[in-house]
């Protein structure tokens, strides 16, 4: 019953738990009864909102970060295996030469390979978590501003930096009518909160903080950080699979005639990872991101408290039809719906970044209820 | 060989208990600094709750009762100590300020006053904040009590004194809707 307790002044829902409308300030009727904090829930199921606190979304949680690190697992399969193939062709490639007796299945030349392309998506992997944030900001075309400048943004921004327990984060505004918001930053106590003027002006106090709750869960949950990590070994695995690819069309013709039997099959199956690997690990790199999108969402309802708004943002986003003119490919993961509509509309795909609204919308009135 | 397991085993149990003693400890740290924040936004309201009384006044010239509770309120929570005292304090505060702002909306030349809108929307903000930070607080003490309580970290919490903490929560008899007077 106190879910969404409605201001008696202006009508407007409003989060359980808030002592004074979002909208005009006015109190709220449920200004005195308890947050529906998880302690009061486990030891009482009649509490206000109850299910939702104690278990719905921390089970969604946990689920969704199970599936990342299996996710996650598979791609280091991929990467190590195409490092073992070339490994194993270039040993044989030498072996064969020499006359040498070749194990295509215990070769220390693949294990090299395997370990080399572990080792340098590792090190990339520093690299890009010690200075990739920088950037992420200045493509989106996004100014940070003062606390004078945007007192709400700022206030909502630290009222959810409250919640999730973290510092707060830097607040910037992107200068586009559109509605969007994206967060970024490696580690959560240096992150960073950006939305379009679009957005400011388009949601009420209480949806604009579902929106940054949601970004808020990106930073908490380190979705940022296995994003960069995993973009890399993608970005690796097609380096590396389109580099065996050129070599094998050089190499493989010069030394055609004396082929082994062991050899020539390795070089079948190095040909045919070479192809399928970067197409499945741009598969598994866009099934973790609809994954952490669905995360974000559950951590933002855990954060505000209040599945409503969120809903009502993520319909109002939806609807909008006005386009994002400052978007970037290279980022379009991070935003909090996919800025570029054509991939927005085929959302079930595949490659989507996001999951299709309609689904996270379900997910989110599903733990409503 | 047995020698070796029993010490891998001996050695095993050391590193877990190490490992749940430092658990306890970052805890009931995470609770202590979850109150901080608390105290840092219900300090933040104390100060700018006179402000706002202050511009009310020549506007709410019939309100002199409501704003006067305001400022006995405040008082009153400003005394409280620790979090079971707090709790009935901020929970009466948080009523009156309700009504206050419930009232505030009968008069437009208030809502009209850039001072006034500002104060507001602070006032909101820090009234979300503590609503935030409790809910935080109460997460990090339901985590640390269940360490606490839950074996087999329960033993190290009796060895080295672990207490259960106080949830921050409102009282049932507090828990009413704020009566709205408008004449």
């Amino acid at each position: 019953m106190a879910a969404a307790p409605e201001c008696p002044s202006c009508g407007v829902a409003n989060p359980a738990g808030q002592a004074f409308c979002s909208r005009c300030g006015g109190a709220l009727g449920a200004a005195l009864r308890p947050l529906p904090a998880a302690p009061a829930a486990a030891g009482d199921p009649a509490a206000p909102g109850g299910a939702l606190a104690a278990t719905d979304f921390r089970g969604a949680a946990r689920r969704n970060q199970q599936n990342t690190w299996r996710l996650i697992i598979i791609m280091v399969v991929i990467g190590g295996l195409l490092g073992y193939l070339v490994g194993a062709v270039i040993e044989s490639a030498v072996r064969d030469g020499q006359g040498a007796a070749f194990d295509p299945f215990g070769s220390a030349g693949g294990l090299a390979g395997a370990a080399v392309m572990l080792a340098a998506g590792l090190a990339w992997t520093v690299v890009a978590l010690a200075w990739g944030d920088r950037i992420v900001l200045s493509l989106a075309g996004a100014r940070e501003v003062g606390e004078d400048a945007e007192p709400v943004l700022h206030h909502v921004v630290e009222e959810m930096a409250i919640a999730a327990g973290v510092a707060k984060p830097r607040v910037a505004v992107i200068d586009s009518p559109a509605l969007n918001a994206f967060a970024t930053g490696m580690r959560p106590d240096r992150s960073a909160v950006a939305v379009t003027r679009g957005l400011l002006a388009a949601l009420t106090r209480s949806e604009l903080q579902a929106v940054v709750g949601h970004e808020m869960g990106h930073v908490i949950n380190l979705d940022i950080r296995y994003g960069t990590a995993v973009g890399i070994f993608v970005g690796l695995i097609a380096l590396v699979a389109d580099g065996a690819l050129r070599i094998l069309r050089f190499g493989g013709a010069a030394r055609g005639r004396d082929r082994r039997r062991g050899s020539g099959l390795l070089m079948i199956l190095l040909i045919l990872f070479a192809i399928l690997a970067p197409l499945a690990a741009r598969l598994v790199q866009m099934a973790i991101s609809r994954q952490r999108e669905y995360l974000a969402d559950a951590t933002a309802v855990r954060l505000t408290r209040d599945p409503h708004a969120l809903i009502g943002a993520l319909e109002k986003l939806g609807g909008s039809s006005i386009p994002f003119g400052n978007a970037n490919r290279a980022i379009q993961h991070l935003f909090i719906v996919n800025p570029f509509r054509d991939f927005a509309a085929a959302a079930g795909a595949l490659m989507a970044t996001h999951p299709p609204l309609a689904a996270r919308l379900a997910r989110l009135h599903a733990l409503k209820g | 060989m047995f020698g070796w397991i029993v010490l891998a085993l001996v050695g095993g149990a050391a590193l877990y208990g190490v490992a749940l003693y430092n658990g306890l400890v970052a805890g009931r740290n995470q609770v202590g600094n979850g109150w901080k924040q608390i105290d840092v936004q219900l300090k933040r309201r104390y100060d700018l709750i006179p402000n706002l009384v202050e511009v009310a006044k020549d506007y709410m010239s019939y309100e002199q009762e409501t704003l006067k509770q305001v400022v006995e309120a405040r008082t009153m929570a400003m005394a409280a100590r620790g979090p079971a005292q707090a709790s009935v304090a901020e929970a009466q505060l948080s009523g009156v300020l309700g009504k206050f702002f419930a009232l505030a909306e009968s008069y437009p030349d208030l809502k009209a006053n850039q001072t006034v809108t500002n104060l507001m929307e602070e006032l909101t903000s820090t009234e979300n904040k503590i609503a935030f930070a409790r809910q935080h607080y109460n997460d990090s003490v339901m985590a640390q009590n269940n360490r606490v309580e839950q074996f087999p970290s329960v033993l190290l919490a009796r060895a080295f004194a672990f207490g259960p903490h106080d949830y921050f929560t409102i009282p049932e008899s507090e828990i009413q809707p704020v009566k709205v007077d408008l004449r």
